[in-house]
């Protein structure tokens, strides 16, 4: 037990494996961190990272391999033996509460210093502003952690993991994607952070999707794939454009072919040359400015399916919603006939023949207490109102004949609650209830996340039929699959516009992919690494010009 | 497995209601059956608890949309100190006078809607403030003597009137159960408002509007509870504080009416059936022993226990079904929400019969 922690390496990982049913989300991965190392892993949706990091923190039992920290061995399935060892995470969600003091979030979880079992504000604080000062905070503990910047409130978390505890002294600290959601600006202060952090001897396990960080702040790069390792390098080794190709595969040219084969019709309705003349776009956005999007401006057109794909972060989760009204945007929303669509007024957007499905079913799109029924026929309810009463047998009748056509199961059942239904019948009730209005544009966001594959497949089937009748639709996705399978067009977002713009055979999982992590500065990487990400993306300023504004 | 059964066996959850009054009057009727089993008790319960049944349809549409109104019981008592002066002092006839106290109900309700609509301070927060100010506008108006109660022998048959037996007010009470749940369940309106009361954020994403629709619920709210001061004033003429023992009642009867023939959402009949089914547990233990406390007792008792049950059953229904859906909405729906920018919020997704606000909405309404 008297392991040499500071010479064995913070993390070392052999030979892991796990399974689930018969996917495979981890085969045969190792890693080592050597105390104050920065690791950066990589890989895409899908790739094995959240399993890697779960198994780590005691969530997961991997099937085989073996963890040590700091050269114990980590038993599995245990997250109090996975603190004890001294491994610390910060997740995405850093699970703050926004509206109490850093100090009192420091201090959840870990205790108050208290005196005569009161809470001592001054002994509290001066350990509250250590823990800030070990990663290089100086903020007041008495400040809202609402109240902070974004990276700030990372260090917070940060600070909080690393607590200091005399039984278990911090050897790792795993940070999942903790730039995702930070404006660039930001990213530099998070950067100086986690030097410290390592400077001061712990090993740091980073997972990010931003490719540039990792010039700036790793040593070495695990790429992973498919739930296997594909390259485990230092970084000096690399530069931008080899690493994406370490992510998705190298047969890029390969992957253009096999598409073009694979769809040939893709080609017909892309849209740009090939439209009738004069047509106006069935919904234009001009400088669209919201949340993570930044002057976006897009033309999509009827019968077309159009994804859009981005790294979080980049507007690919805010578009949607702005542009139907879900959430407040400046910038300009024009239909097909010319209608300038107000922001934030949802109501307004559904008459002019948008349909809008967000993210998060539960939390945003499903009523779980209505009936399958009632969530269908809330979208227009004028067909079963009659002398100002509401008739419930078309009302059935229509739910029914939309049980059938999406296959719900269980099947007939639309009296009951939502929330009894599977999350894949969920999502298909949800389909019902917006494609029985039959949008003139249908957006969608993640549609079929958290659905399984069968679901998946019909939900996909209804939009290829919705847009063949005429519908333009657009998805936004993170998941490339997806969007290389159904979508005709993609547009790809980097730093809150779009940045490219694939059409028919240029359609394809890996091209998505490659578009979505070129990013910033391909050519001088890690050269300027506080600034902004040079948002030199020569598609993304042509868009704008290529297309006539509508009128 | 719960999927596919369309309903449990007897509805033992659906109507435990209906089988817990047939078991009171079993006992009762054992226990007393010469004072319990007449024509008498059936008419006595059916008049008394007229005005607390009003109230607690008041309560149900606005809960429906997933705001509290609790100026309902302030509203109810000035509206019958209003209806009393302006008859017996004014000397205004009886109609313009009904006319004048329901207008007040009104007007209280749309500035309700007001402060929680447009200023987005929670519902919870905003009638209980508004509660007060009736209450002192009360005050001014009574000069907080209580007023004379008019003399025309019309103003008292308004209610008291019998019809096979019933006062007249328990027809009203009928009328009134008829026509909010025909708004609740058979009009858009009504559609519009669970929606909201459901899932705010999808109901707004599908177009309803909100703000507007729990607006309209705090006018009718208002509404009803103008009436039911006004019947109240009649039946047992204008008292000055009856109001506020009334609101713990209304939302009791709202709460176990939610547990009732459509469980997991506020109903009209439910509501109703909740408090004749209370109403009658308390007649028949009064019958027995003439202990004061009794009443609260068994209203507060009743009311914990019902919604227990309730929420118990929900959350078994909710762990069985699904995967891809863990219990997001659980967190969500823990406090009552002043950061729920848009309304009261008494529910997340379904009948707020989880978290605080049913426990909280008795304190206020048990002040002496």
């Amino acid at each position: 037990m008297t392991a040499p922690a500071d010479i064995a390496p913070a993390l070392a990982v052999t030979g892991l494996s796990k399974r689930f049913g018969a996917s495979v989300a981890l085969q045969d991965v190792d890693l080592a961190i050597g105390p104050g190392e920065v690791h950066a892993v990589l890989g895409e949706n899908g790739s094995g990272k959240s399993t890697l990091i779960k198994i780590l923190s005691g969530f997961h039992q991997p099937d085989a391999g073996t963890v040590a920290v700091a050269g114990q061995p980590l038993p599995f399935g245990n997250p109090a033996s996975s603190y004890r060892l001294g491994a610390r995470f910060v997740h995405q969600d850093l699970g703050l509460v926004d509206s109490i003091p850093v100090l009192d979030n420091l201090a959840i979880g870990a205790g108050f210093a208290t005196r005569l079992g009161t809470i001592s504000t001054r002994r509290s604080s001066e350990r509250a502003r250590k823990d800030l000062a070990r990663v290089g905070l100086a903020v007041d503990p008495g400040a809202s952690v609402g109240s902070l910047s974004p990276a700030t409130r990372t260090g917070v978390a940060i600070a909080r993991a690393l607590r200091e505890d005399p039984g278990a002294p911090v050897r790792l600290l795993v940070l999942d994607e903790p730039t995702a959601t930070l404006p660039a600006t930001e990213v530099e202060r998070l950067m100086q952070i986690i030097r410290r952090v390592s400077g001061a001897g712990v090993g740091v396990l980073y997972v990010t999707h931003r490719l540039d960080e990792i010039f700036t702040i790793a040593g070495n790069v695990t790429v992973l794939r498919d739930g296997r390792e594909v390259a485990t390098v230092p970084t000096s080794s690399l530069d931008h454009r080899r690493l994406v190709d370490l992510l998705v595969g190298e047969e890029l040219a390969v992957a253009h072919h096999e598409a073009e084969t694979l769809q040939p019709e893709r080609e017909r309705p892309s849209g740009l040359e090939g439209r009738p003349g004069g047509e106006r776009p069935a919904l234009s956005l001009r400088g669209i400015t919201a949340a993570s999007l930044d002057g976006f401006s897009a033309d999509f057109r009827a019968g077309q399916i159009t994804g859009i794909a981005g790294i979080t972060g980049s507007g690919r989760e805010t578009v949607l919603g702005a542009a139907f009204g879900a959430t407040g945007r400046t910038g300009e929303v024009m239909t097909a006939g010319g209608v300038r669509l107000a922001p934030s007024r949802p109501d307004l957007a559904m008459r002019h023949g948008l349909a809008y499905l967000p993210a998060d079913r539960v939390r945003n799109a499903a009523i779980l207490s209505l009936s399958a029924r009632e969530n269908i026929a809330l979208s227009s309810l004028r067909p079963f109102r009659r002398f100002g009463t509401m008739w419930r047998r078309p009302e059935r009748r229509t739910a029914l004949s939309w049980f059938e056509r999406l296959s719900v199961r269980p099947p007939g059942l639309v009296d009951l609650p939502l929330e009894s239904f599977s999350g894949g019948n969920q999502q298909k009730i949800m389909f019902a209830k917006w494609l029985r209005r039959e949008p003139a544009v249908f957006l969608l966001d993640e549609p079929t996340q958290g659905v399984d594959v069968g679901a998946k497949a019909v939900l996909h089937a209804q939009l290829v039929q919705a847009a063949a009748a005429g519908a333009a639709i657009v998805i936004s996705s993170s998941d490339v699959d997806e969007l290389a399978a159904i979508c005709q067009r993609v547009i790809v977002c980097r730093d809150g516009r779009p940045a490219a713009d694939l059409l028919g055979g240029e359609v394809s999982a890996r091209a998505i992919s490659r578009e979505c992590l070129l990013g910033s500065a391909p050519a001088t990487s890690g050269a300027s690494p506080g600034g902004f990400p040079a948002t030199a993306s020569p598609t993304g300023g042509s868009l704008d010009q290529e297309r006539s504004p509508g009128t | 497995m719960r999927i596919t059964g369309k309903r449990p066996g007897f509805g033992f959850d659906r109507f435990s209601g209906l089988y817990l009054w047939a078991l009171f009057i079993l006992i009762f009727g054992i226990w007393e059956p010469h004072l319990f089993l007449t024509l008498g008790t059936v008419h006595s319960i059916a008049s008394e608890q007229a005005v607390a049944a009003l109230l607690g349809l008041a309560v149900v549409v606005p809960l429906a949309t997933g705001a509290f109104d609790l100026s309902i019981g302030a509203t109810a008592n000035l509206s019958a100190v209003v209806v009393a002066i302006l008859q017996s002092q004014q000397h205004w006839p009886m109609w313009p006078a009904i006319a004048a106290a329901l207008l007040i109900g009104v007007l209280i309700g749309t500035v309700n809607g007001f402060i929680i609509v447009r200023l987005q301070v929670n519902a919870f927060i905003a009638t209980l403030g508004m509660a007060t100010i009736v209450g002192a506008v009360e005050t001014i108006v009574s000069g907080n003597s209580q007023p004379q109660p008019p003399t025309s022998s019309t103003w008292a048959s308004l209610t008291q009137f019998q019809i096979l037996g019933f006062q007249a007010i328990f027809f009203y009470v009928i009328i009134v159960a008829l026509i909010s749940w025909w708004f609740l369940e058979r009009t858009p309106a009504g559609r519009y408002m669970y929606a909201t009361g459901g899932n705010g954020v999808a109901a707004r994403l599908s177009g309803v509007r909100v703000g507007g629709w729990t607006w309209l619920s705090l006018i009718f709210s208002g509404t009803v509870a103008g009436l039911a001061g006004v019947l109240f004033s009649s039946q047992s003429g204008p008292s000055l504080t009856f109001g506020a023992a009334l609101l713990l009642p209304a939302y009791a009867a709202a709460f176990l009416g939610s547990t009732q023939l459509r469980p997991g959402r506020f109903n009209v009949w439910g509501t109703v059936l909740a408090v004749f089914v209370l109403a009658t547990g308390v007649y028949g233990v009064q019958l027995i022993t003439s202990a004061q406390w009794l009443n609260d007792m068994f209203n507060g008792v009743a009311l914990i226990v019902a919604v227990s049950f309730a929420v118990w059953r929900q959350r078994r229904a909710r762990a069985e079904p699904a995967p891809a859906q863990p219990a997001e909405s659980a967190p969500a729906r823990a406090d009552p929400g002043p950061g729920d920018g848009h309304h009261g919020s008494a529910n997340g997704q379904s009948p707020g019969l989880r978290g605080s606000p049913a426990g909280d909405s008795a304190a206020p309404g048990r002040a002496p």
